[in-house]
């Protein structure tokens, strides 16, 4: 047993030391955006710099929250990032359960599309989606990024989705209509929730993939108070006379905390759904 | 429901979206709503135009100001992008050097039927005239700027040097001030909008000029070259900051604030922004510096009103408001602009302002960007020239292929 | 059971993607071949004049190239680094959770916010990143990162393989996770050691993972504008300039519509090819 303990003991340490590089490359930036979002205002231009701020100043998170319109921003990319997820798995199941089970003549030009349209992305497109954003009359509106949002998911959730259901034995639902169940029902009440894990990951893809898009939303959008937050958080950068450093680093920091944190909690899951959706 | 059927049989018809968006005109209001695109400047920039709207608003209840506000590096693309759809807002701040393409694609609306001559008698004329295009006014100007030297005062006397009125003399101060320690020179602008004009200052005092009179580029005369090669010289001997192409206008201004460079050419909102952020440096402010002549750039931006607009009237009426003695005054104190109108150039707040002083004094012999349409992208082709100039490359040469691009822009 | 129920499951999705893709692709197509104005204007059909507009255009040819360079070395850096990071991980070591949770943070930030926090860092006077190499005595004196190609487009590859690095390693664990654990006892039973465990159990079995992996990051990289968008916006001098950020500056700075769709239409052409050309290769493969 002690022997095993210093083994592991010992691989432990090479398995940090290994790793320690790329954690330091990755902690790096949120060291930055913690201690500059700290610093009082003069002092983020002062020479040589420095990591610690000479006090902390904890009201830049109050100030950069009112000066940025912060909670606004964050509602925005909320709404999209929600909706275009929930449209997304609206048509993206029926679609996946149909790839699954059944074979019909127009399946594999189906396939052969969606292929097409997973290799797009919308800074490809941006020009042709400007004008049917405006056909649509969604010039500024978060609407316009639901949508498009939600076409540009549907190949990579429904080929996630068809993969995991192949997993799922097909006598389950079978036996249900055999006992009566109508179509619906069996569907709902029994493939659906063996189906949960594999509809929650591709949840989080899309919802991801949403809530950091940033060339149509940088197009689309023209007011701030529609802005998404990568959108807010750009727009204090790019184009001012002035940037104000502190703010953005701490908007940049409380912007990531969220998704930081749900990833960490659903980090096992995402793993898990990537693998048992196979690959094939 | 309507605009969706004639929407989906344009579709099949396969006709242009721009059509289209004629279709999308907005619904009849109760009040009659003016959507103004407004351009960044500041922080003050959008909590003025709000007030100043709702001012407006109290005494004229049947009209409803909506204001936009737009960073300036996306403000061009937006409006053009919204113009193509036709959903662009009545009014717009732009820059009067891209005025010549909305004229030229009739996009813009002359303002002389709409405005009185009164009201344009109310401007200064050297900042009007840039906003007039073949004998019609189309832009009224809301902030105008020139260009001048920043120098430090503190760092001028501990190198010994003096405050430079030539070009040598300039390459000489800054070589004095580079001595201090983690101190540089003369701030280079090299990155992003206006890297083109910190190059002409230097092309133009020996005598260069944008564009030959047959109207082709003339970026790669001798003045150029010369400039260039004077520039380049000044970064291989540390003269400036290092890494000049990493330096937009702002992160120099940033230097100059923390008295780390010796001088700089920039605008007179500056001078407010040392005042809120680094009120002890000690500085003063001089005209650029001459070679066979004397040179600044003159920037106006300007309000236009769009040919689209179905509120043209109401829009007319919240301009005559917005350029009052007492709400310009508001707003280039605030932003540090120079006063566009001559009632407020009187003001003793802008009339006994040293600062104010020395940028008006430079205005006669202020250049404005040329109006040649695509000027955006002749600035941008400039600027590339400029960061391969200031990374070592040719100067002749790099010179000469910009020329050339420029002009397959112009079409000559 | 009715015949058509597929059909009618897949045809929302069909819609949807139909409307937001195909639509838009449409439109492109017909506006590469048309002469239009900076405010969209359509003013007529030019045949292919866009396309050989952008095809003698110098900058969009190195713009090309570059993107080969970036879509190649990010692709095969993000491969060459997660293999040996998912493997580590894949072991059981102390605080194995935590260093997931670690390695999978750079996804939660969206990219346009990690690229401003680097811009930041990578600042020459400022920036923290000067600061600490020098501490730890790396390098002499500050270096302006951005200032010059040759060093701004190494930062910004490197950035890339870091923020590709976290959807890799997923899928990699995802695939080391289905190795039976019995493979590896019978293979050290035979003596193999651990490179030899790897070259014969570990890469075989998780080639198809690589292959995807491979795929989805080419696609990804190759349509990817915020990083070079907000370090350097292509400069300087253009030496920073990919496709995408070619075709934004064509459309948005300087209202090249036409140019901006031909180049659209390029890109779409190259991903196709490309798609086909990996199709046909994994169907070789299963042969």
């Amino acid at each position: 047993m002690s022997i095993t303990m210093t083994k592991k003991t010992k691989r432990s340490i090479f398995c940090w030391l290994a790793l320690s590089p790329i954690i330091c490359i990755i902690l790096f930036p949120f060291a930055v955006m913690f201690f500059t979002s700290l610093k009082p205002r003069q002092e983020v231009f002062s020479f040589p710099p420095t990591w610690l701020p000479s006090e902390f100043i904890w009201q830049n998170y109050i100030d950069m929250w009112h000066a940025t319109k912060f909670g606004n921003a964050l509602l925005n990319s909320l709404y999209v990032s929600f909706s275009a997820t929930l449209i997304t798995l609206l048509v993206a199941i029926p679609a996946a359960y149909a790839l699954a089970r059944y074979n019909f003549g127009a399946k594999s030009s189906y396939r052969l599309f969606l292929l097409i349209t997973q290799m797009l992305s919308p800074i490809v497109l941006v020009v042709g989606l400007f004008r049917l954003i405006v056909w649509l009359g969604l010039i500024d509106s978060v609407n316009s990024l639901v949508l498009i949002y939600a076409g540009f998911n549907i190949a990579f959730a429904i080929w996630m989705l068809q993969n995991y259901f192949h997993t799922i034995p097909k006598d389950l639902e079978e036996s249900a209509w055999m006992e009566g169940a109508s179509f619906l029902q069996g569907l709902t009440k029994v493939f659906l929730p063996m189906a949960v894990p594999a509809i929650a990951v591709t949840a989080m893809f899309t919802f991801i993939n949403s809530w950091n898009e940033f060339v149509l939303a940088l197009t689309v959008l023209r007011t701030e108070e529609n802005y998404t937050l990568p959108i807010q958080v750009y727009s204090l950068v790019g184009g001012r006379y002035t940037v104000e450093w502190h703010h953005v680093m701490a908007a940049a920091l409380v912007a990531s905390l969220p998704a930081a944190i749900l990833f960490s909690w659903l980090q096992k899951k995402l793993v898990t759904g990537l693998s048992s959706g196979g690959v094939k | 429901m309507k605009y969706l059927s004639t929407s989906l049989k344009s579709l099949a018809t396969g006709v242009s979206l721009a059509v289209l968006g004629t279709t999308l005109s907005l619904s009849v209001q109760a009040a009659e709503e003016v959507r103004f695109t407004v351009a960044y400047y500041s922080a003050k920039t959008g909590p003025y135009y709000e007030a100043l709207a709702e001012k407006f608003e109290k005494s004229n209840p049947e009209i409803d100001i909506k204001i936009e506000v737009v960073n300036w590096d996306v403000l061009n693309q937006k409006l053009t992008t919204d113009i193509s759809s036709d959903v662009n807002a009545d009014m717009a701040i732009i820059g009067t050097r891209w005025l010549v393409d909305y004229v030229e694609q009739d996009v813009a609306e002359p303002l002389d039927g709409l405005i009185s001559e009164e009201m344009k008698q109310r401007f200064v004329p050297a900042f009007l005239s840039p906003g007039t295009l073949n004998g019609k006014v189309y832009g009224l100007p809301v902030a105008a700027s020139a260009r001048a030297m920043y120098y430090n005062k503190d760092l001028m006397q501990k190198a010994g040097a003096s405050v430079p009125t030539t070009w040598d003399q300039l390459v000489d101060s800054a070589a004095k001030i580079s001595k201090i320690d983690k101190t540089y020179g003369f701030g280079l602008q090299g990155k992003e909008v206006e890297t083109d004009v910190y190059f002409y200052y230097g092309m133009w005092s020996e005598g260069g000029s944008l564009l030959k009179k047959d109207g082709s580029s003339n970026l790669a005369s001798s003045a150029s070259v010369a400039n260039a090669k004077r520039l380049q010289s000044m970064i291989e001997n540390g003269l400036t900051q290092p890494g000049v192409t990493s330096y937009n206008r702002e992160d120099v201004q940033n230097l100059f604030k923390q008295g780390r460079v010796g001088m700089m050419i920039t605008a007179p909102f500056l001078v407010n922004q040392i005042k809120d952020e680094a009120p002890d440096l000690n500085y003063g402010i001089a005209p650029i510096p001459s070679g066979t002549s004397r040179a600044t750039y003159g920037v106006t931006d300007s309000v236009v009103l769009f040919k689209n607009s179905k509120h043209k009237q109401a829009a007319v009426k919240f301009m005559d408001f917005m350029f009052t003695t007492e709400q310009r005054a508001v707003f280039s104190s605030g932003e540090g602009f120079l006063p566009v109108l001559k009632s407020v150039s009187e003001l003793p707040e802008f009339a006994e302002n040293d600062a104010v002083k020395t940028f008006v004094n430079l205005l006669p012999e202020a250049r404005f960007a040329p109006t040649i349409a695509g000027w955006s992208e002749v600035a941008d082709i400039t600027s590339n020239a400029v960061q391969a100039i200031y990374g070592g490359a040719d100067a002749q040469s790099t010179l000469d292929k910009a020329q050339k691009r420029v002009n397959r822009v112009l079409g000559k | 059971m009715n015949r058509n129920l597929p059909l009618y499951l897949i045809l929302p999705s069909l819609l949807l993607a139909l409307f937001v893709i195909s639509y838009p692709l449409y439109e492109l197509i017909n506006l590469s071949l048309s002469d239009v104005n900076r405010f969209g204007k359509v003013r007529g059909f030019i045949g292919l004049e866009n396309f050989t507009y952008i095809f003698e255009d110098q900058l969009f040819i190195d713009a090309a190239l570059r993107t080969v360079v970036w879509t190649v070395a990010v692709v095969g850096g993000t491969i060459l680094f997660s293999v040996p990071i998912a493997v580590i991980l894949n072991t059981e070591f102390y605080g194995r959770g935590i260093a997931r949770t670690i390695l999978m943070l750079p996804w939660a930030i969206s990219l346009p916010m990690t690229a401003i926090v680097w811009r930041w860092s990578l600042n020459g006077e400022f920036g923290m990143l000067n600061a600490t190499l020098m501490n730890v005595g790396l390098i002499d004196s500050p270096i302006v990162w951005l200032a010059q190609s040759a060093t701004a487009f190494p930062v910004q590859i490197g950035l890339g393989i870091l923020v590709s690095i976290p959807f890799t390693i997923t899928i990699f664990l995802g695939g080391l996770s289905s190795i039976p654990i019995d493979l590896y006892e019978a293979a050290k039973m035979d003596g193999a050691n651990l490179w030899q465990q790897f070259k014969r159990i570990t890469y075989p079995l998780l080639r198809p993972f690589i292959n995807m992996a491979i795929v989805l990051n080419v696609i990804y990289v190759f349509n990817s504008f915020p990083i070079i968008w907000v370090l350097t916006q292509g400069g300087p001098n253009n030496e920073t300039d990919i496709l995408v950020t070619y075709l934004y500056k064509q459309a948005f700075s300087f209202g090249h519509i036409g140019q901006a769709s031909a180049v659209s239409i390029v890109m779409f052409t190259v991903l196709l090819i490309f798609t086909i050309f990996y199709a046909r290769m994994v169907m070789k493969n299963e042969k």
